[in-house]
């Protein structure tokens, strides 16, 4: 189409970004090309580091390009405190807006038996030799609250109370801002049955 | 010439559900009138969507969608009475029914009578969870045409005794024997008088009758395992000093 073998490569493989359709590829490609080949070098270089070098973390399973990443090594966080969540991007979300000074663990993912995602695929074993060092005093559950994500947090919650862990929950409920009118009956159900002490 | 079908707020479950596109979900669905259907969820994924906290399996819903052709598009999802949170382990025995549907009814194919059964092995899930399953496992049989012969011997007609012993042949049904050998499938009479009655009480009824069912399923799921099953027995075998609910998964994964 362009005439170019080499831009219709370029083309081609910027469609594999979510969101991205042709239009926005060619426009993508063309900016590049046009008005910004340093930065596109660099988008390159990065890309390609990335994805050699990008792995798991040892201890959290979370995405990192260091044996145990930097969460896990930090000194000041508390070890004590375990949060799980299903995917990285849960982590950056937790960082970003709460006080959280813990570690984390990944799953990577949330109980899918239909599409074969079991406890091996989760990393549940890591988990639970990470529980049976004793080192975790609380475990935090924060997977989606979804039905697969609660599945997944009772199993994982199994796991804990069997090595003698207290676990927590964190907690559903109206957001901040929000009408109950306009709320779904599911989560105006869990957030009455989860009403506190004032 | 296609023409558009046009369903509103129709009985259904969603079995299963895949990203599709950015923000878009494929549900197969299975309802009331309609059977097993494939729905595309425009936006459902999207971060402002009415529908984000509908659209999950194991929750009784009303929907609406247009089909032409093949692939349905969803109109509209509305909550079919409370939503019920099921422990861990009933989510897990109910994707295997999910999946067993999923496995073995075809698209479009209407299938009223197991819609019924699905809800009550759903309902019955937290009361008796093996016989809800052998039960739902006896309906899919019988909704495919492949009903299993329980009460009589399948060569003479004679009534199934309860004290006698039982060879059962695949896709034709029981024989009288003596003594068992260990190629066969054998069941005690009122194991699969039981299973007619569709009472599953007692240990060893459960037990044969689940060999029975595996190896009737197995006729027609053919060689590829069930998913389910394999994650249920990772789930046993990572569980296997774990106390309490766990525990109890092994060594007999209540999915067959």
């Amino acid at each position: 189409m362009s005439g170019s073998r080499l831009i219709g490569r370029l083309i081609e493989s910027l469609r594999c970004l979510p969101g991205v359709g042709p239009k926005s590829a060619q426009r993508m490609a063309f900016h590049l090309l046009e008005y910004n080949r340093d930065g596109g070098r660099q988008l390159a270089e990065a890309l390609s580091m990335a994805m050699e070098q990008v792995g798991n973390c040892s201890e959290c399973r979370t995405l990192s390009e260091q044996t145990i990443c930097l969460l896990c090594s930090n000194d000041q966080r508390d070890r004590s405190l375990l949060c799980v969540v299903e995917t990285p991007a849960d982590v950056q979300a937790l960082e970003q807006s709460t006080g959280y000074r813990g570690v984390y663990f990944v799953l990577m993912g949330h109980l899918s038996p239909l599409d074969g995602i079991g406890p091996e695929a989760l990393g549940l074993d890591l988990l639970e030799a990470r529980l049976a060092s004793a080192e975790v005093k609380e475990l935090i559950l924060a997977t989606n609250p979804t039905v697969e994500g609660e599945a997944t947090a009772h199993f994982v919650s199994e796991i804990a109370r069997a090595q003698g862990v207290r676990t927590t929950r964190i907690a559903h409920g109206v957001p901040m801002g929000g009408e109950l009118e306009y709320i779904d009956g599911g989560t105006l159900s869990h957030a009455f049955a989860g009403r506190q002490e004032v | 010439m296609t023409h558009t079908t046009r369903v509103s707020l129709e009985p259904a479950w969603i079995l299963h559900q895949h990203p599709y596109r950015d923000s878009s979900l494929l549900l197969e669905v299975f309802s009331q009138e309609y059977g097993r259907v494939g729905l595309i969820a425009r936006g459902a994924r999207a971060a402002r969507s009415r529908w984000q906290s509908q659209l999950q399996i194991l929750r009784p819903l009303a929907l609406s969608w247009n089909l032409r052709g093949e692939l349905g598009t969803l109109t509209g999802a509305e909550p079919r009475g409370r939503v019920v949170m099921f422990p861990g382990r009933q989510v897990l025995c109910a994707c295997y029914l999910n999946e067993l549907l999923l496995r073995l009814i075809t698209r479009l194919d209407p299938h009223p009578e197991l819609f019924s059964a699905y809800e009550q092995a759903v309902d019955a899930l937290a009361d008796n969870e093996e016989q809800a399953l052998r039960l739902f496992e006896k309906r899919l049989l019988q909704a495919l045409g492949y009903g299993l012969l329980l009460d009589h011997e399948y060569d003479n007609g004679q009534p199934v005794e309860e004290q006698g012993l039982y060879e059962y042949h695949l896709e034709r049904g029981p024989v009288r024997r003596e003594q068992a050998n260990p190629d066969g499938l054998f069941l005690q009479g009122s194991s699969l008088l039981s299973l007619h009655r569709d009472e599953l009480q007692d240990v060893r009824s459960g037990r044969e009758v689940k060999q029975l069912m595996r190896a009737a399923l197995g006729l027609y799921l053919g060689a590829r395992p069930l998913r389910t099953r394999e994650v249920l027995r990772q789930l046993s075998s990572l569980s296997r000093n774990a106390p309490a609910d766990m525990a109890t998964l092994s060594p007999n994964s209540p999915a067959g």
